[in-house]
């Protein structure tokens, strides 16, 4: 009797439990995002690795984004990337360029409320200097400093090997030594409890999970307006779109154009398209020689054949590549800075960009006398034909799309495409040691583009295994290397302005490395949450990601409407929890009622 | 009866003697196993292209010397064979090196990240195993009926749906689009819950890739389960079950699936090691902070003592789960202790 009875009881604790999980989601699904009040951090999705916070040894994009926020530099970068006040508010540089004096005004406190003074300078820099463990996040911007000293609390005195233009108060960041002094300054973590100078300080690190700041009561520009920043560890950006469409972040970059589209017209969530300071560059490797001049790598001979380089960029239509391929968010390339560098960017008189055009480039290459086979491609001088790899990223979909571009406008003119998308790492390797003919090159650049620039110098080729320095193109060029120095040394900064546009041209004008676009950066925030991101640059500038600090600084919560979204619902976790309960309960229910049939039924 | 008179009268000490001999046996095949993990986990990945130190320096303005002193800091600059005895004999005392990316003892690293990984997979295997033993037992015991198609047929379906996409659905429709459920993570940053509602709120971030592992291994063992039960309903002690009288539901439960969980008991300690090989995806899509998330950062840096470490753990698992489900086997099959 028991036994016909089981079906209806399990159909009534299904029943039951079916309908409890409904009610449950029901009333989960009326739970809204938490709106931001003052006492909420703002919380930022993470997508890249954090190695250390310790800001001797960071290196990670992440890791140095996040110490940004923490510490400040002798000098800072403004809402326009411009030398602005950080630890010192003033600055002078001696007529010969050798000597730069720093000056810390008085109301500079770490967030622990002691002072910073000019020996918390001092410490930070010949820490870096004297020992090789600090060396590895900015050893290299020490190499021209000679000695570092206080004169008085609030004056550092630095005197340099040789005169230089990049101010060599930037980018360092200050660390205080009544804390660091303390620690076995390599190793120390940096992740807890952190003191800085900074408008927000790390409070605890969840490894591979979040990073949690809180704002600096201290910070001289005045403390923040939120509470703090959390950064919440995402794997896929994807994911990070969701978790800003329930709430669970407030505000996320990295988009791809894809996902930036679907953010359109989703509610309570505003996009916005920054200008980048990263290009994408076409490379024509030109025939690698490394420091000591020998060829390296196994380029197309070819290659080394300006007018044939030229050929190939006058068959890249970079318009259409913006358009096609990145949906117009991004502006067209020119040289290798970025249009976000305003005065740096674009070419210097008497140079110029070489257009999109397919005719011209089959007249040059018939005038130097590459001839069509009958399959219609060229040959080169020894008859062999114009056959080149192009290779790629495979992680960056936008590369396989350029490819497919590039194919059709190479076959045009003549010249066949064997295009490869490889790992990154195998991208670096090959690169490195000259191993390729073309591929898609990109470099995000600081505010001062010495760095960009020292790379395509001579001194910059590495080594024939592909060690020692890193170089962009394993390129050489004296007349390059004149404007390297002259804009290196030059102090006045309108002068340099035009020296490094001409580096950037005669970079250019190698034919070597054709900038294709420059990317906008495509983020989304929370719109009900928070508002009042300061950009930078300041006019549709990026809000992550920056050179400096403004971006998360300037934030503040959206306003007390929004508060009144939170109606008390449910906590997400109703819903297993709930699951799960009503789960056990049918279960023992099952039990019960089989271990009554069984006594009856016993063998 | 035959099977009887072939045991010897001595039988009980017959295993007695044995059991060592066979824990022995097996122990040694598992060591020898691992040594080649050892050895094949460090000349592997040594393949991977990209030269860490140069990778770690690109893009910055490093000082002359600087990817030389990495790479001498690394050992990178040391012959292969002595590379290869300093991680052996390191890994005697425990050390299985300092990652190159974050600069920590790769120990830790894997201690902060395996227990989110062991979390993951053992529930998902716990659930996995319950369901594809009960669906798998009923559906043989149906077979040819609406629930026995029903219940392969959606089985198969997710075993062959690729994994990111079902668990990139999932989050799509449950994380972002009915907010029902966290769209990464292991718990709610910035949170500070403690104690039960800690445990809730991690719980709660489980479901989503927890379903997701579950929808797509549970149906290996439905479909061993299933094969394994109709191998038995076929055996004379059924009918000599049924003859005694017995509920059609009690000769499956007490008779037919007991004999048919042997074949399945190995199956499933040995998924159960690639399970925990298995997470580099499911880890990725939820953004869940585990070894295979860990392992594939660590291929592209590269990371070597990182992913030898990572791959070491992954093998052992695997090696272990092997070794147990042999002795397990033993255990409860009779015919292999008297044999």
């Amino acid at each position: 009797m028991i036994t016909t009875s089981r079906p209806r009881l399990l159909r009534t604790l299904t029943g039951v439990a079916v309908a409890a999980l409904l009610t449950l989601a029901g009333l989960a699904v009326t739970t809204p995002a938490h709106a931001a009040d003052d006492s909420k951090p703002i919380k930022v999705a993470m997508f890249n690795d954090i190695d250390t916070f310790n800001p001797f040894t960071a290196v990670l994009l992440q890791s140095t984004g996040i110490n940004r926020y923490q510490y400040e530099a002798l000098v800072g970068y403004g809402r326009n990337s411009e030398p602005d006040a950080g630890v010192a508010d003033k600055w002078e540089t001696s007529e010969d360029g050798i000597t730069w004096t720093f000056h810390i005004p008085k109301d500079r406190k770490w967030s622990d409320g002691k002072a910073i003074t000019a020996d918390d300078v001092v410490y930070t820099y010949t820490s870096i200097m004297k020992t090789s463990a600090l060396q590895a996040a900015n050893g290299g911007l020490v190499t021209n400093i000679a000695d570092v000293k206080a004169t008085d609390p609030q004056t550092v005195v630095m005197t340099l090997k040789s005169a230089q233009a990049p101010n060599p108060g930037q980018e360092i960041p200050i660390v205080p030594k009544h804390v660091w002094e303390r620690q076995d300054a390599a190793k120390f973590a940096a992740d807890k409890d952190v003191v800085g100078s900074g408008p927000f300080t790390i409070t605890s690190y969840k490894t591979g999970q979040s990073v949690q700041l809180k704002a600096n009561p201290n910070f001289w520009r005045g403390e923040p307006k939120v509470s703090g920043v959390t950064y919440v560890a995402y794997k896929n950006s994807d994911a990070a779109v969701q978790g800003l469409k329930s709430g669970e972040v407030d505000i996320a970059d990295g988009l791809t154009p894809a996902q930036y589209d679907s953010l359109k017209g989703a509610k309570n969530i505003a996009r916005h398209a920054g200008i980048g300071r990263r290009y994408q560059a076409l490379a024509i490797n030109p025939g690698a020689i490394d420091i000591d001049g020998k060829p390296m790598g196994d380029g197309n001979p070819a290659l080394k054949d300006p007018k044939l380089r030229k050929a190939i960029f006058m068959a890249v239509d970079k318009k259409t590549l913006l358009d096609r391929v990145l949906q117009g968010l991004g502006d067209l390339g020119q040289t290798e800075v970025p249009k976000s560098y305003e005065n740096f960017f674009g070419f210097a008189d008497g140079y110029q960009e070489v257009p999109f055009d397919l005719d011209g480039a089959n007249k040059l290459l018939d005038e130097a006398g590459y001839k069509k086979g009958s399959n219609g491609i060229r040959e080169d001088k020894d008859g062999k034909p114009l056959k080149f790899r192009l290779m790629g990223r495979n992680t960056e979909p936008a590369h396989a799309q350029m490819a497919d571009f590039l194919t059709s406008w190479f076959k045009e003119i003549g010249i066949g495409l064997d295009v490869s998308m490889v790992t990154p790492d195998k991208v670096n390797e090959d690169s490195t040691l000259g191993k390729y003919d073309l591929y898609f090159t990109g470099w995000s650049l600081g505010p001062d583009p010495d760095n960009q620039l020292a790379m395509n110098t001579c001194a910059s080729r590495p080594n024939a295994d592909g060690s020692g320095n890193t170089s962009e193109n394993n390129w050489c060029s004296p007349e390059f290397d004149a404007a390297f120095k002259a804009q290196h040394a030059e102090l006045d900064e309108g002068k340099r302005q035009e020296l490094v546009k001409k580096a950037f041209s005669i970079l250019y004008d190698a034919y070597v490395s054709d900038p294709i676009w420059y990317i906008k950066p495509l983020e989304a925030y929370r719109s009900d949450h928070f508002t009042g991101f300061g950009l930078q640059p300041e006019k549709g500038g990026v809000i992550l990601n920056q050179n400096g600090y403004w971006g998360l600084y300037g934030a503040k919560p959206a306003g007390s409407d929004s508060a009144s979204d939170d109606d008390g619902g449910l906590p997400g976790w109703v819903i297993p929890v709930g699951a799960i309960v009503v789960i056990a309960a049918a279960g023992g229910a099952i039990v019960a009622s089989r271990r009554r049939s069984t006594a009856q039924d016993r063998e | 009866m035959t099977v009887i008179e072939t045991v010897p009268a001595d039988s009980e000490d017959t295993r007695g003697s044995s059991l060592p001999r066979y824990l022995a046996l097996k122990a040694g095949g598992a060591l020898i196993s691992l040594a080649l993990v050892v050895v094949l986990g460090f000349f592997m990945f040594r393949i991977i292209p990209g030269d860490p130190a140069i990778n770690m320096t690109r893009g910055r303005q490093v000082s002359p010397g600087e990817v030389e002193r990495l790479r001498q800091e690394m050992g990178l600059d040391q012959p292969l064979l002595v590379q290869f005895w300093r991680f052996v004999r390191d890994l005697f005392t425990g050390d299985l090196g300092t990652s190159y990316v974050y600069r920590r003892p790769v120990t830790d690293l894997i201690g902060d990240y395996i227990g989110p990984t062991l979390l993951l997979t053992g529930t998902a295997a716990i659930i996995s195993v319950a369901l594809g033993l009960w669906l798998g037992q009923k559906a043989a015991w149906r077979r040819g009926s609406w629930f026995d198609k029903i219940h392969t047929g959606v089985a198969l379906v997710f075993w062959s749906v690729p994994t990111f996409w079902l668990g990139l659905l999932l989050l799509l429709v449950f994380g972002g689009g009915l907010g029902w459920f966290p769209t990464g993570g292991m718990s709610t940053a910035a949170s500070t819950d403690t104690g039960m509602a800690h445990v809730l709120d991690v719980a709660h971030h489980l479901v989503l890739p927890v379903v997701t592992m579950v929808a797509v291994i549970y149906a290996q063992y439905l479909m061993v389960m299933r094969a394994s039960v109709l191998e038995e309903m076929s055996a004379d002690y059924l009918t000599t079950a049924r003859a005694k009288g017995l509920r059609e539901d009690l000769v499956r439960t007490r008779h037919a699936v007991p004999n048919a969980l042997l074949p399945t008991v190995t199956l499933i300690f040995l998924t159960l090691g690639l399970l925990i090989a298995g997470t580099v995806t499911v880890e990725t899509v939820f953004s869940w902070p585990g070894l295979g998330y860990l392992m594939y950062k660590g291929l592209s840096a590269p990371d070597f003592p990182l992913v030898q470490g990572c791959f070491v753990v992954f093998s052992a698992a695997v090696i272990v789960m092997n070794f147990i489900a042999d002795l397990l086997y033993r255990v409860l099959d009779p015919r292999l202790k008297s044999s």
